[in-house]
């Protein structure tokens, strides 16, 4: 059934620059993107947020692209743009039709040799990043439910605990001088992977990589915090206040096993059994069977995405009739129910299907109408985590030969309680809401 | 790729290559006996195919029963059929490896789905029962209208949504259109039996539209779908007129106090055009100029050089019956009347100057670029696609878009912007804590404020 057979070139420039091309002729559109493997996970401590400011300045101006040229240059060759920060990349990306390549690789490139900003500019993104964290975050119901509530209880390795959006006293203590040393020891050619995929030769493709990106210098290799965790051995709890909302809420999250291991794929599969959609356990329990809850998804975000620990979360929003033990319990009930009696052939078969499917889509797109996004991210992750981006047109393989006993044994193992970690977040004015 | 001096290599940013022709696929059209549309468009890009089976009727043309009910019909489709239980239905969607879900806006109902193109049939099977032999289960209603109840209620914490309804609600009055969402006492006098009837009404093939875009064969597809769809029959639903909207005149300013909120969200707006309103190019592209795109004047200013917000936006919302234009941000409290202040100036600047050359060229680059790019994915295909034939738009207008983007002039800009940004009757919704932002929000019209629930405040 697995036959992907996505052509790609790859090639490591001799500064160290990895560059993957994925050639596809359907539309003139190309897709550009430059991954640096620094991520949320990666920045000093007292500069928690820093990893997301630093990618907004990467967007404020290069040696030969003052500030509001890059943005101006991609929208006006017909192409979009943007970048995002993850736990252990950083990237941008840009889809443009095919005849702006080259223009694209330029402003990459210029970036990437040489960030130019100032105080001006630095002052210019703090103030907008807050603004971002307002608006997704402070001023919203469940703002950071739970992506950032979660980490600091789930985990104790400073690396993957602590608050990837920023403090704001760290926000504001970030200086010029910090941005500048972060660009120096991250963004180096060495550090990163140039992908270019759709409408290009890929000789072609190649030799403007070599004419831009070539003579940019290597950079010593940057040093990389652990991320390892210690052993958990009990249950973690926390509790966050929810100031608008109206629902309680809570997030139970375990630790995924390591990536590229026969658990972690039985993992994958278990994770489609509980959170896929309506058809998973975990909503067909809670929402349309004992309808303790209004809304139950989650599971393993961006399974591919990541080098170091992360979990699988369920969210759930509950009526403010049930407390917060019964809905755990029931919670508990589907977790007992797998580890006790396993998934049947058929549940597995039907989620060999629907994972298969999913990963197609993935591939496809799957960012704002980005074309071929999700191709990017997987070849990016593939190189940059396991050097092997032809992993793309595999890795399925190892999801789809998960066997029924491997569903249930990774279950017992890793769906322990002593291994969870739970967030509470109760609405504040529940009364309130009550009398109104 | 042309030769340059190695010393420009870095410095000179590349010009354009020349471009690709960009070729649409080709659509097969078909109507079948029973008025069924039908619009094809083969796509390679994945072994999958992405579809939508359009409803020409949705919460406005139900609107007489209550807000929000072609939405409540659509939700309880999915729950059973005459052969289906609820959980039949969804461990076989994910049997088919596919997604599907139904759901319904102010003028369309629609069941949206997408799967494996070797099992296409067996999912447009779903598809049809679903569309046709829905049951309703009484304990499925149930549920789903507890569910509404509570999503009703936290919609109301979100302030997108509350500026979104108190928009709405002050440009279109008595129109349908002024009802984004129920109220909990609405959702709670929903029947079964009102959404069997919303569903035998509006659920027929004369009021419908299959679109698909996917690895597929156009001619082997059009056979399943007659197969499949063939049988059905049903007539077009008689919607009653509706009352013309409310047309505010002069800047008014409407307050939506939410206690606490750290951040104020502003969103003005004022009537603009349908779809098929022969201006429409000329908006687009003006309103892309102005706040539409990153690289636009309002992005810039408010955003890039004085930092008041992080996602300014204007867009120009189509309706069927009517459009309107709209300008949101999420400014820092102490800034309110220093956004507005710049989102008025930018507009009235459009208003009185033509665009540079340069800039126009810009955007007009901007527009026709981006729109190509919905070419390269199969739901980007299929979002054209149900543009043009949702709005009964000519059959060649993909194909003629950028040119027509390309044709426009300054003097176009600035005949549509004086035409449609109508600075002078702009209606300014702002949520957030009066505490805070109120002084400043009075500078720009009269004051109304209201709570969370559409309560007038003192």
């Amino acid at each position: 059934m697995n036959a992907l057979k996505i052509p790609i070139e790859t090639t490591t420039l001799p500064n160290g620059l990895k560059v993957v091309i994925a050639p596809d002729t359907t539309a003139p559109v190309v897709t550009v993107g430059v991954y640096y493997k620094i991520g949320f996970r990666l920045e000093p401590q007292g500069r928690s947020g820093f990893a997301h400011l630093f990618e907004h300045m990467m967007f404020q101006g290069s040696a030969n692209a003052p500030k509001m040229q890059h943005i101006k240059l991609i929208n006006s060759s017909g192409g979009t743009l943007n970048g995002s920060t993850h736990y252990d990349v950083t990237n941008y990306f840009e889809s443009v039709p095919s005849n702006a390549l080259e223009r694209v690789l330029w402003l990459e490139a210029d970036r990437m040799r040489a960030l130019k900003v100032d105080d001006e500019n630095l002052r210019n993104q703090r103030d907008v990043v807050k603004e971002e964290v307002r608006v997704n975050v402070l001023n919203q119901p469940y703002g950071g439910f739970p992506w950032l509530d979660l980490p600091p209880i789930a985990f104790r390795n400073w690396a993957t605990a602590h608050n990837f959006y920023g403090d704001f006293a760290d926000l504001d203590a970030a200086s010029l001088a910090d941005v500048q040393s972060f660009f120096k020891t991250y963004y180096a050619p060495n550090n990163a992977v140039l992908l270019i995929l759709g409408d290009v030769k890929p000789d072609e493709g190649l030799a403007l990589a070599k004419r831009y990106f070539g003579d940019i210098p290597a950079a010593a290799t940057p040093p990389f915090a652990d991320p390892r965790e210690p052993e958990q051995t009990e249950e973690r709890r926390g509790e966050v206040e929810e100031k608008f909302g109206t629902l309680p809420a809570m997030a139970i999250g375990f630790t995924v096993p390591p990536r590229r291991t026969t658990d972690w794929c039985a993992m994958a599969l278990l994770d489609q059994a509980l959170h896929g959609g309506r058809a998973g356990r975990m909503y067909r329990h809670l929402v349309l069977e004992k309808q303790v809850a209004v809304e139950v998804d989650g599971g393993i975000e961006d399974i591919f995405g990541y080098n170091g620990p992360t979990q699988m979360v369920t969210k759930i929003l509950y009526k403010p009739e049930f407390t917060s033990e019964t809905t755990l319990a029931e919670f508990d009930s589907v977790i007992h129910d797998v580890q006790q009696n396993g998934i049947t052939q058929d549940e597995l078969d039907q989620l060999k299907v629907k994972f298969r499917s999913d990963y197609y889509s993935t591939l496809e797109g799957g960012h704002g109408g980005m074309p071929r996004y999700g191709l990017m991210h997987l070849l990016a992750c593939f190189s940059l985590f396991d050097n092997e981006p032809h992993l793309v047109n595999t890795i399925l393989d190892d999801f789809l030969a998960v066997k029924r006993e491997d569903i249930q044994s990774v279950a017992k193992k890793y769906l322990r309680n002593d291994k969870r970690a739970i967030v509470f977040r109760s609405p504040a004015n529940a009364q309130a809401q009550e009398a109104a | 790729m042309a030769t340059r001096p190695a010393a420009e290599i870095h410095t000179a940013v590349p010009p354009l290559s020349a471009e690709r022709q960009v070729t649409w696929p080709k659509r097969t059209k078909a109507r079948l006996a029973n008025g069924l549309e039908v619009v094809l468009a083969e796509s390679h890009t994945i072994p999958k195919f992405h579809g939508e089976l359009f409803f020409r009727s949705g919460n406005a043309a139900a609107s007489q029963r209550a807000p929000g009910f072609a939405e409540m019909t659509a939700t309880v489709v999915r729950t059973g059929t005459q052969k289906r239980a609820s959980r039949q239905i969804e461990e076989d969607l994910r049997r088919l490896g596919a997604d599907l879900s139904s759901h319904a806006g102010a003028d369309n109902s629609a069941i949206a789905f997408a799967g494996l193109s070797e099992l296409a049939a067996p999912l447009l099977q779903l598809v049809n029962e679903l569309a046709r032999e829905a049951a309703f289960p009484e304990a499925e209603f149930e549920r789903e209208r507890r569910q509404k109840l509570e999503e009703v209620k936290l919609d109301r914490t979100q302030p997108g949504f509350l500026a979104g309804e108190r928009l709405r609600k002050v440009l279109f009055g008595a129109h349908p259109y002024a009802q984004v969402a129920p109220t909990e006492e609405q959702v709670a006098a929903y029947k079964r039996d009102d959404l069997l009837s919303v569903y035998r009404d509006f659920y027929t093939p004369e009021n419908a539209l299959l679109l698909m875009v996917g690895d597929f064969d156009s001619a082997a597809m059009l056979k399943t779908i007659e197969k499949v769809f063939g049988a059905w029959s049903g007539q077009k639903p008689i919607v009653p007129p509706s009352p013309e909207p409310a047309k505010p005149r002069g800047r008014r300013v409407h307050l939506v106090h939410v206690p606490g909120a750290v951040q104020a969200q502003v969103l003005a707006g004022c009537h603009a055009i349908t779809r098929k309103h022969p201006d429409w190019i000329k908006l687009g592209l003006t309103n892309s100029l102005y706040g539409g795109a990153f690289n636009s004047r309002l992005v810039m200013n408010i955003r890039e050089d004085k930092g008041y917000t992080y996602s300014p936006r204007s867009s120009v919302n189509p309706l069927r019956q009517y459009g309107y234009f709209s300008i949101s941000a999420a400014v820092r409290n102490d800034v309110v009347a220093a956004s507005l202040t710049e989102i008025f100036y930018e507009l009235d600047k459009l208003r009185a100057l033509p665009v540079p050359d340069p800039e126009l060229a810009d955007a007009r680059n901007y527009v026709s670029g981006v729109f190509s790019l919905g070419l390269a994915t199969q739901d980007g295909l299929l979002s054209q696609l149900a543009t043009v034939a949702l709005n009964d738009l000519p059959d060649d207008y993909l194909e003629n878009y950028r040119e027509k983007v390309r044709a426009l002039t300054p003097g176009d800009l600035l005949a549509t912007a004086r035409k449609y940004f109508d600075s002078a009757n702009m209606q300014i919704a702002i949520v957030g804590d009066r505490t805070q932002i109120e002084p400043q929000a009075a500078l720009f019209g009269d004051l109304d404020v209201y709570d969370a629930h559409g309560k007038r405040l003192g």
